[in-house]
């Protein structure tokens, strides 16, 4: 039921989930992850068709190396896009904040929808592939996860991580205490972008074509729906959430047309049930008391 | 010239009036309860789909029951009213299912983003389950509508009359709603529930039944922009109402979250400026309801007619 291609869905699902996680943690609901994937998928597909350095052949075929240098690229411009809007919609706070993020994946999803080279409704199509098969794009779409939860996790101990959280239980608090609460903000957002851009260049690749429907506003949603379900008070909430809920749509698929109703269901019953999601810090404290042996 | 000028104007204006009618939706929502309820796109929907079949509309091949309606069509104010209600009823299990749940439990309002998008995933697809996902087109002349002419010849120029009827039931809607609002006990009730619930609630005011008399409205709103717009371009495609969902949310914030005249002033405006794009350039438009309100917020964070608020320590 859940061969190779759906498991690296189901990766990347996680990646975006961490990628919303991260501004979540300092407090921001930022729905600007599908226009960040945008930008980087358009870029890989962008260089990859058309820059012949890069080492695509006739054949569809494209080297490894040139993969990595893409997401590293699709990454920065991510990053670079992020720092320019952030230092603006950072100011806004909550609502305003999540509406204003909504604004920039649209405006981002017309401009690829319209812009001269991006191919428009159609998009870029025959993206060269740098492996053979789908199960070729698990071992980078699992170091890229394995990367940003190192990232995660690492956060949680560093003075970046504690001020984040602190912005995240009362920012003004935060900010009397002496945090640079702007720079902690606008460092997460940069983060999430990044994490968000090259996820998106893998993409590109994996999916083989890229257009505009790639970032829109539903993606915004579901990809929060992967932090609200997992859980947004520990790294492995997102990771979980966005695994799940990639593969519910396609383990569906049996029932058919329902299959739609159903993923809207769980998303509306989900939050209602459990409240903090799937995965909560208390979780995984007794996870670990179990792991050495059922000691209280 | 004059003409065209003048086409443009009223089509800005009409398609400003329902940007209005939906971001009023949100507005009546989010002043009661603090929160948006993103499935108001999907309820535009369901209203345009309720028009359609109440107008006597026959469900297409690819739908749940191909072939089905009702065996006559009502007139079409009265199928218009019918279906604001029903998605007004809707709107009130919307709240139930969604929102009521969440408010039990004092649960973070970020939840309800989620649930109400959920309760609009569900709605979109079971449109698309009943009626299929193909497009509909209701009778495109008025003269089977209301029995108006076609076309109307104003100070010299000929326009739709759809427009016109599009603008002014918008407008008769907002006025209506505003004034009710603004002098019934009714809606001096619902405003005492927005500015603090638990003093209206001391005050012998049933913030329960505020919350669901908002929800129901709300859907009312959403619903008669459904219908109407469907009457006046197409059905095409039960995912049609998001995009208006969307660039209500627009002007809601354009005008200030919470402020009625805001969304009134916001939506007339979004869709004056949408109809001034040039038609070489019509593809950006969809961008220029965003790419305003991005201005506004950085500039104005409150709105143009929103309230300033301070936090206090």
């Amino acid at each position: 039921m859940i061969d190779n291609g759906l498991l690296v869905q189901m990766l990347l699902g996680a990646l975006l989930g961490l990628s919303v996680y991260l501004p979540l943690a300092a407090g921001q609901l930022s729905l600007a992850t599908p226009a960040f994937y945008a930008v980087g998928g358009t870029l890989a597909a962008l260089l990859s068709t058309r820059w012949s350095a890069l080492g695509a052949t006739a054949s569809g075929g494209f080297p490894v190396p040139s993969l990595l240098l893409e997401l590293v690229l699709g990454g920065l411009l991510a990053g670079l896009l992020a720092l320019l809007v952030g230092r603006l919609v950072l100011r806004l706070q909550g609502i305003y904040l999540a509406i204003a993020t909504i604004a920039l994946v649209e405006i981002v999803r017309v401009a690829i929808l319209n812009l001269p080279f991006t191919g428009g409704a159609v998009g870029i199509f025959a993206i060269p592939q740098p492996f053979a098969t789908a199960a070729g794009y698990l071992l980078p779409a699992l170091a890229l996860l394995a990367l940003a939860g190192w990232v995660c996790q690492r956060l949680e101990g560093m003075p970046l991580g504690r001020a984040m959280a602190a912005i995240r239980d009362d920012e003004l608090a935060a900010r009397c205490m002496g945090i640079d609460t702007t720079g902690a903000k606008l460092t997460a957002f940069v983060l999430s972008a990044v994490l968000a851009g090259s996820t998106g260049a893998l993409a590109a690749h994996f999916l083989n074509t890229w257009n505009a429907r790639q970032g829109s506003f539903d993606a915004s949603i579901t990809t929060l729906a992967f932090v609200i379900l997992g859980g947004s008070r520990t790294w492995l909430g997102p990771v979980v959430g966005g695994l799940l809920l990639t593969a519910l749509p396609e383990l569906l698929r049996p029932v058919g047309d329902v299959r739609l109703v159903l993923f809207g269901l769980v998303i509306l019953l989900g939050p209602v049930l459990a409240p903090q999601g799937l995965i909560t810090p208390g979780l995984l404290e007794r996870l670990g008391r179990w792991g050495e042996g059922g000691k209280p | 010239m004059i003409e065209a000028l003048l086409q443009t104007l009223l089509n800005g204006a009409a398609s400003g009036g329902v940007y209005a009618l939906v971001a009023l939706g949100y507005t009546l929502v989010f002043s009661v309860l603090g929160v948006i309820n993103f499935a108001q796109g999907a309820l535009f929907s369901v209203g345009g789909y309720l028009t359609f079949l109440l107008m006597g509309g026959k469900i297409g091949v690819n739908g749940a029951l191909p072939g089905w309606g009702l065996p006559e069509g009502l007139p079409f104010w009265l199928a218009l009213l019918l279906a604001a209600a029903g998605s007004g009823l809707i709107g009130l299990l919307v709240e139930r299912l969604a929102f009521a749940p969440l408010r039990r439990r004092n649960a973070e309002p970020l939840l309800a983003l989620i649930t109400s998008l959920g309760a609009g995933v569900v709605l979109v697809n079971l449109l698309q389950l009943l009626m299929g996902a193909e497009g509909y087109a209701f009778p495109q002349s008025t003269d089977a509508l209301a029995g108006l002419p076609d076309v109307l010849v104003l100070g010299g120029a000929r326009i739709r009359t759809i427009q016109l009827l599009l603008l002014l039931i918008s407008a008769a809607a907002v006025l209506v709603l505003s004034l009710w609002l603004d002098r019934s006990k009714g809606g001096r009730a619902l405003r005492a529930v927005a500015e603090d619930a638990t003093t209206a609630q001391l005050l012998g005011i049933h913030s329960e039944a505020m919350v669901r008399l908002a929800f129901f409205l709300s859907g009312g709103l959403a619903g008669l922009g459904g219908g109407l717009i469907g009457v006046s371009v197409s059905l095409p495609g039960p995912y049609f109402g998001i995009g208006y969902g969307l660039k209500g949310l627009a002007v809601l914030v354009l005008g200030g979250l919470g402020s009625v005249p805001g969304a009134i002033a916001g939506g007339l405006l979004m869709g004056l400026a949408e109809a001034l794009v040039p038609s070489s350039a019509s593809g950006w438009r969809d961008a220029l309801a965003f790419a305003i309100l991005f201005g506004v917020l950085l500039l104005r964070p409150s709105g143009l007619l929103g309230r300033r608020t301070v936090e206090k320590v």
